[in-house]
């Protein structure tokens, strides 16, 4: 089955949309569908026009497409534990939250909170994403916990914060303390970023950029090749983060 | 008519000192304030009457039709943002929150642009403070990070800490030892026995650094940290793992840095280590006057202390997503309500740019910057000069404040529970 979902033009804009409802499971057993705009609740095809294609029988045979104006629709996916969404354009706050399994396939930017607390599945997003991807929400001490994360573009401050398992990618460069408070999992930034790892307890984390205003707290241990994007790096290893008793790693390039 | 022990309703200190002679609805002397509170009470800039945008001027209406009016305005809105609040006393406050979920508004207060970091930490690893009397009669040692109290809270250092005795501490200017820890030298770095001068945007690197010296990990640290030499960093940290009872205080520049809760996280778990060889406290330096009491009154309503959503009914938390400065700089909401606040003073640009081209009501007894951005703005009496109520000092402790004469201005609770009746009304 493939579900189109192309936005209607709204009087308003830049007010959210929040549609934990988007996934693929409930295309195939739901035909009430309903969406936040703003502070009232909708219908979807209140604010979409919904084209659907083909039968299916199960979720991961779902597929659906989002198009239009999507950047200011948020939780996409939420929740996700089969099938396939892509989405042609940007997307809002929280895709992916909590998605455990499927794939989702952005074309253009991710809002904040990309994929958070994530539990299986992939997202890959061919644009940049916004700060918190992969991380967890306010107050909570697990953010990603399984599954993948690539990001083709960059990626703002905070990415991976509290990451707890799962591999997430950063091709391009991070904002301001990627890595924070990780205690699992594995990160990579391809490029740039600043202060990565602060208070890491685990997990590891290489950078084959330049790593900013570096914190004092790591220990040298040694170096050691890694390969990435096809080549093989040499990078300095440091353990940490002392100041928090951590046992991280953290690779950057010699 | 002289009044004693009034409440000063500027800033988090809430001095409760004050003699205050008053002339009819004037207010002609104030003895023991700061220049902030001579100014706050002798100030002299009210509206006077509630006024409407008409084209390029203003006209007075009535305060029935300036709350009918705002009343529709708010009912037409599909994301309605109450902001303000930190210059209102705690039953008004309540009220606003009431409003917030009536309307499936999002309701803020002014912590989005001081310590709301503050809070985001403390959510993560606890607060492990006490009150301002505790410092006055015990700490031997302050530390004032990123904070110049003797410009921003000019009575905190002879109310509780450097030029104040306490009774454990008899000769306060000797015995207490007094850290500061800033980007640039200020008036209170002056008075310091020890001022440690850390690069901007560094102080989570000496944080950590100093974390790592009282875990006995010296020999990790290099010869500089962000500006700060090593020697001086282990000199700072064997004065505070000497101390008898330290205290923290941290401002701004610490919330609002690079980094942001990030800062002040691990200024708390270094507080948390120095628990393990000394008794120390850390404490926000709340600027605004009531702020923490918006904190406290939004979180016994909501369970959250700023940034409640409650489009959906139910209240959500997300800084950085549903905080107002986000949110106009989005350009999400399509109504505001500001009540005891300035954003036009305070937040950026293009917050500010969003007011003026949405329906913004301003409830506040002063013309200010945010006049300007407004449809309509009702003066109300100011809390602690002609209104009563209860507010919050900046470490938690509620004060009621009091009224010193009856004026011609009703109150915030006056006017906001009439909009909260005309808006129950309308949703039925």
């Amino acid at each position: 089955m493939r579900v189109v979902l192309k936005t209607r033009p709204r009087e308003k804009p830049r007010i959210p949309i929040e549609a934990e409802e988007i996934i693929p499971q409930n295309f195939l057993r739901k035909d009430d569908i309903t969406v936040y705009y703003g502070n009232k609740e909708r219908s979807l095809e209140d604010l979409f026009f919904v084209t659907i294609e083909g039968p299916a029988v199960s979720p991961d045979q779902v597929e659906v497409v989002l198009t239009g104006e999507t950047g200011m629709i948020k939780r996409v996916g939420e929740y996700m534990n089969a099938g396939r969404i892509i989405i042609e354009g940007d997307i809002g706050m929280h895709c992916g939250n909590f998605m455990s399994a499927g794939e989702i396939v952005i074309r253009g930017n991710a809002d904040a909170w990309l994929g958070r607390e994530m539990r299986g599945g992939r997202i890959l997003c061919e644009g940049n994403a916004g700060h918190y991807c992969a991380a967890g929400y306010r107050g909570e001490k697990r953010g990603m916990r399984g599954g993948t994360v690539e990001v083709k573009g960059n990626a703002g401050d905070f990415t991976a914060e509290y990451l707890s398992g799962g591999e997430v990618i950063i091709h391009g460069n991070c904002g301001d303390l990627p890595g924070v408070e990780m205690r699992g999992g594995t990160l990579v930034v391809g490029g740039d970023c600043a202060r990565p790892c602060g208070n890491m307890t685990g997990g590891t984390c290489m950078v084959f950029g330049k790593a900013r205003q570096f914190l004092p707290t790591f220990r040298s241990n040694g170096s050691q090749e890694v390969e990435y994007a096809g080549k093989r790096y040499r990078m300095n290893t440091f353990r940490g983060d002392v100041a928090n008793r951590g046992k991280g790693t953290l690779m950057v390039r010699a | 008519m002289k009044v004693e022990d009034v409440v000063c309703p500027f800033c988090g200190c809430l001095c409760d000192d004050l003699v205050v002679e008053v002339e009819g609805t004037r207010v002609v002397n104030v003895e023991n304030g700061c220049t902030l509170a001579n100014e706050k009470f002798m100030g002299d800039h009210r509206l006077k009457a509630p006024i409407r945008r008409a084209g390029n001027a203003w006209e007075e209406i009535s305060y029935d039709e300036a709350i009918e009016e705002t009343a529709a305005i708010l009912l037409d809105a599909d994301r309605p943002l109450l902001y303000g609040w930190s210059g209102t006393f705690g039953e008004a406050q309540s009220v606003g929150v009431h409003l917030a979920e009536l309307l499936g508004a999002v309701i803020d207060n002014t912590s989005t642009v001081c310590h709301g970091p503050s809070i985001m930490a403390i959510q993560e690893v606890g607060h492990p403070g006490c009150t301002l009397g505790q410092v006055k009669n015990r700490a031997d040692v302050v530390v004032y990070w990123a904070a110049n109290p003797i410009e921003a809270h000019p009575r905190h250092m002879s109310r509780y800490t450097t030029f104040c005795d306490g009774f454990f501490v008899k000769s306060a200017f000797r015995e207490r030892k007094v850290i500061v820890v800033d980007v640039r030298e200020t008036e209170s770095s002056q008075v310091a026995d020890e001022f440690v001068k850390v690069n901007p945007g560094g102080d989570y690197a000496v944080l950590s650094a100093l974390r790592a010296i009282v875990r006995g990990k010296r020999d990790l640290i290099p010869a500089t940290v962000e500006g700060v030499s090593r020697e001086q960093l282990f000199r700072v940290a064997d004065l505070c793992m000497s101390a008898k009872f330290g205290a923290i205080f941290f401002g701004v520049g610490l919330t609002m840095a690079q980094g942001k809760y990030k800062n002040i996280r691990n200024a708390i778990e270094l507080t948390e280590e120095l628990n393990r060889h000394t008794k120390f406290t850390i404490s926000p330096m709340r600027g605004h006057w009531n702020v923490y009491g918006s904190n406290e009154v939004f979180t016994w309503i909501t369970g959250y202390p700023y940034a409640v959503d409650f489009a959906r009914g139910i209240a959500f938390y997300n800084p950085g997503e549903t905080t107002s400065v986000d949110i106009l700089r989005r350009g999400e909401c399509d109504a505001c309500l500001v009540v005891a606040s300035d954003p036009g003073a305070h937040f950026p640009r293009a917050c500010a740019e969003h007011l003026a081209r949405i329906p913004t009501v301003q409830i506040d007894p002063h013309v200010n910057a945010t006049t300007h951005l407004s449809r309509i703005q009702i003066p109300v009496a100011v809390t602690g000069i002609d209104a009563e109520g209860t507010a919050y000092r900046m470490d938690g402790v509620p004060i009621r404040t009091r009224r010193l004469f009856y004026g011609n201005y009703p109150d915030d609770l006056d006017v906001l529970e009439k909009l909260y009746r005309i808006i129950r009304e309308a949703r039925g």
